[in-house]
């Protein structure tokens, strides 16, 4: 089926039956394919389609959501009545604004819809990879190369008229490498992903993303662990930016700051970070992991400044916490699938680039740790403590990256790690990755520049030496 | 109105669907699911949720190659669709010989996993669990000074298997959940607790130890100070440890074996743990958070000891690495839901109970770490063992209590940790996700910080 106005009207009008003050209507489609290719095998192959609609009534703070599978106009009615029946609140019926479509600009183009490409040309771009990879190294032992290609259509509409659609197309191409060396296993794994069409994967990409994850198992098989203690770090822009996304980014989501909860609570137009820093939020970034034309409320998505030279100056949030904290709209309600309500959400998120040369900033440091790759992270956001997986270091020696270290974490407190980035650089690296938040995730991106911290701790082993301290 | 088929029609349509293509077999798996979830905070409702999800994954076999599709438009339509897309898609898999579909009759007792009238259970029912889990909080500490979310969430499923050899099953279940994390504050500081349960009956979920458990994690770290980098022994209690056991699934996974991704390749009747180590895998303890009568390919589930006293035993297996490995498929191929494949998972996997109290295991250790949340464990590489994760934990002296930390790394090797437990106490737990723990202790552990 097809939502269209005049369904979306008649839904929103029986979510309101009952009482309750504002309705919303959230209905997607999602045509998904993997492929998995494993031990030499394209083992894996799924393709499906989900499609259900989510049902919101709210009155005051309170707020009841109905949804599930749909698959006409009477699937959508009952679940509305569900909605309405819990809600159930004075009886009295609410008129709804006329409901009319208006059309938001597409930020990301799709040149190729990866639906109309060949399965066969998909296939041959893993089994390129997987030549590479092993290729790369006698020690590359094993090879798993993922394909998802997944088209969302959504409407969203709600009692005050709103009617809009949006298409997300996204693509990931990830490749596992596991390197071999005696009894030691190590495993590299990069991937290539954004909100575009089949164009993003060249056989250049695909080489390209493949090299890297055969590089890094490879190197950490063979690499010393990362020490433990606290060091100088500098973080090279390719590593991305899972710091900002941990370190802060979810620190300013609204929701978690209406309720006080967050280290950055009450502390708008405060400084928050040292002058250096500046982050923002871009739901807009043409091709990035986490763009789209509006969020899933149908707010049209933005580019936000978050903190200026320091200073906090908004939070990133959805309809309901922009209107209880006096703030503008930043089109950061997100949710998973149908299935769930949206809260506030990252989309692309970084620290902007400032005025230090990068190579200047890695020779200024004559003993410590070089960061080349990040990966998972996580933040306890009450507390502002966080941790990230460094995928890829080197030890600093006199100014010049020296040997590799095999991965560790990275520890700190989110406005502390702030307030004493002292150097940062002028270039920019992304990351991808897919954030959880309450259970749900969400498709996002990360950037930063390279930057320099004074004095942070790194998670690795301890060393004889270091032991006795 | 198109035409709306109950269950069974619908797995009766699919199963007749694919005996209706010129292939080998398949397979049909249908869930019909529906939940409720009430987020409340301080006091109040936020949001009550109502879901239903209801859909088919369809696997087709031909000639070695396999397909698998799902959707969730279950109209004759949509069914005959769904067969003909995971045939279609078969053909671009590479044949494997050993793929087969469920072809022995389900033994399926009743497990006691579903509760009958939740319902019908009124909505300030169930708000008022979620209530009494924020009255225990507070009760513990005037430093509570608030909630993140507090939610309560209930739901029962239907599954139903069904292979083209005649083979079905079916089964009902339930679940009730609570959890909350609690924040305590001092001045500028403040610190969060996180605690949860999760129970296959409505009365068994205990709304009182879950506020408390969380209050006291939150008020226990007020103060946390630095740590120095160092080595210490880690005391781990039943739910960091059950944290820690998660990441050792993968290393049992029989396909990870067989591709050589798995540290316990070959280990088989060798020694991968402390002699104190005893791991079991159990599906068929009844009213247990994951056990089931049949797993995702119907397969008839068992209980398995997967380490004894140190020594490997076994892996987790299904049809397919099974048949590879020739041996008996052991019902490990789980489901996540109608839209993802089966994928080789544990049930209620946990770690043995030793005999001693965990009081008279920690005042033996003359300094070391308790360690009360970890941060990062999805990072826990499964393939070389290693983690390195964020953590906050309490300073012991003699087992006694000195101060709270914070700022902390731990970091190790699985193998390694598993090899360096020198005690396991008697106070197993199984926690929401299915895991099983008592409190045991690690030897030593790197502790990094200032």
């Amino acid at each position: 089926m097809a939502v269209t106005e005049n369904d979306a009207a008649r839904a929103l009008r029986t979510a309101l039956s009952r009482g309750g003050e504002w309705a919303e209507l959230f209905w997607e489609r999602q045509n998904v394919v993997t492929l998995t290719l494993d031990d030499n095998k394209l083992e894996d192959a799924i393709t499906g389609v989900d499609q259900g609609a989510g049902i919101r009534v709210t009155a005051g703070d309170r707020g009841v959501y109905a949804n599930g599978n749909v698959n006409d106009g009477d699937d959508l009615l009952a679940i509305a009545g569900r909605a309405a029946a819990a809600i159930a609140e004075d009886g009295r019926m609410r008129e709804i604004a006329a409901v009319s479509a208006d059309e938001l600009p597409r930020p990301s183009v799709v040149r190729i819809d990866p639906r109309t490409v060949p399965i066969e040309r998909k296939v041959r771009l893993m089994k390129l990879a997987n030549e590479r990879a092993r290729a790369f190294d006698p020690r590359v032992h094993q090879v798993t190369v993922l394909y998802r290609e997944s088209v969302q259509d959504v409407v969203v509409a709600n009692s005050d008229g709103r009617f809009r659609t949006d298409t997300r197309t996204r693509l990931v191409f990830g490749v596992l490498v596991t390197a071999k060396q005696g009894d030691v296993l190590e495993s590299g794994y990069k991937a290539k992903a954004g909100t575009e069409g089949f164009e993003m994967l060249s056989e250049e990409t695909v080489l390209e993303t493949t090299e890297t994850a055969a590089r890094l198992a490879v190197q950490n098989v063979a690499a010393e662990p990362a020490p433990a203690g606290t060091y100088t770090v500098v973080l090279a822009s390719d590593a991305g930016g899972t710091l900002i996304h941990e370190s802060v980014g979810h620190g300013l989501e609204a929701d978690l700051n209406l309720k006080g909860m967050s280290v950055y609570s009450g502390r708008l137009g405060q400084k928050v970070a040292s002058e250096l820093i500046s982050v923002v939020d871009d739901g807009t970034d043409p091709g990035k992991r986490g763009t789209q034309a509006m969020d899933d409320e149908g707010t049209q998505t933005h580019r936000t400044v978050l903190i200026e030279n320091g200073i906090l100056k908004t939070y990133l949030n959805d309809k309901k916490h922009a209107r209880k904290l006096g703030i503008p709209e930043s089109g950061n309600g997100r949710r998973e699938s149908f299935r769930h309500l949206p809260i506030c959400r990252m989309t692309t998120t970084m620290i902007a680039p400032g005025a230090s040369d990068p190579a200047a900033i890695l020779a200024s440091v004559k003993d410590g740790i070089f960061v080349k790759g990040m990966g998972g992270g996580q933040v306890d956001v009450v507390s502002g403590n966080f941790a990230f997986e460094i995928t890829e270091c080197y030890r600093i020696r006199d100014g010049k990256q020296a040997e590799p270290l095999r991965g560790a974490t990275l520890v700190g407190q989110g406005p502390k790690l702030m307030s004493e980035i002292d150097m940062v650089g002028w270039d920019l690296g992304y990351s991808v990755g897919t954030c959880g938040k309450d259970g749900q995730g969400a498709p996002v991106a990360d950037a930063q520049p390279t930057l320099r911290i004074p004095s942070v701790v790194v998670g690795g082993k301890v060393t004889a030496k270091k032991a006795k301290a | 109105m198109s035409e709306k088929l109950a269950n069974d029609a619908v797995v009766d349509r699919a199963i007749a669907s694919i005996n209706g293509l010129h292939v080998d077999g398949g397979e049909v798996f249908l869930r019909d699911g529906q939940s409720t979830s009430i987020e409340v905070r301080d006091g109040e409702v936020e949001n009550a949720i109502t879901r239903g999800e209801r859909g088919i994954g369809v696997r087709v076999l031909r000639g070695g190659h396999v397909g698998f599709a799902y959707s969730s438009d279950l109209s004759p339509d949509g069914i005959e669709d769904c067969v003909s897309a995971a045939r279609d898609i078969a053909a671009v898999t590479e044949p494997d010989g050993d793929v087969s579909i469920a072809t022995r009759k389900i033994d399926s007792p009743d497990l006691q996993l579903y509760e009958a009238g939740s319902e019908g259970r009124s909505v300030m029912e169930r708000t008022n669990v979620a209530f009494a889990v924020e009255r225990a909080a507070k009760n513990v500490d005037p430093r509570i000074s608030g909630f993140r979310k507090t939610t309560y969430s209930d739901g029962s499923m239907t599954t139903i298997l069904a292979t083209t050899a005649d083979v079905r099953g079916t089964y009902l279940e339930t679940y009730f959940s609570v959890g909350t994390s609690a924040v305590a504050t001092a001045g500028e500081e403040r610190q969060v607790g996180y605690h949860g349960e999760a129970k296959r009956r409505f009365a068994a979920v205990d709304p009182e130890a879950v506020g408390r458990r969380s209050a006291e994690l939150a008020v226990g770290k007020l103060g946390a100070q630095p740590f120095k980098t160092q080595t210490l022994p880690i005391v781990l209690d039943p739910y960091m440890g059950m944290a820690l056991l998660g990441a050792l699934v993968p290393l049992f996974s029989a396909d990870s074996v067989i591709k050589g991704k798995s540290l316990f390749a070959g280990k088989i009747g060798a020694p991968v743990a402390s002699e104190r180590v005893t791991i079991v895998d159990d599906a068929r303890t009844p009213g247990a958070l994951r056990s089931a009568p049949f797993d995702g390919e119907g397969v008839t589930t068992t209980t398995r000891t997967l380490v004894e006293k140190g020594i490997l035993r076994g892996y987790l297996s299904s049809l397919k690495t099974a048949k590879k490995m020739d041996q008996a498929p052991t019902g490990n191929a789980r489901r996540g839901s109608y839209a993802t494949p089966s994928r080789i998972g544990a049930a209620n996997f946990h770690l043995a109970a030793g005999t001693v109290a965990p009081d008279l295991l920690i005042t033996g250790l003359e300094r070391s770490l308790h360690i009360t949340s970890l941060l990062n464990l999805h990072t826990i590489d499964p393939i070389s063992g290693e983690f390195s994760l964020g953590a906050t934990g309490d300073y012991l002296e003699k087992g006694e209590r000195r101060y709270p930390v914070q700022g902390i790394t731990i970091a190790g090797n699985l193998t390694t940790l598993l090899s360096s437990i020198t005690g396991v106490a008697n106070d197993l737990t199984f926690g929401s996700s299915g895991l099983g723990s008592p409190t045991f202790v690690i030897s030593e552990l790197s502790i990094g910080g200032a």
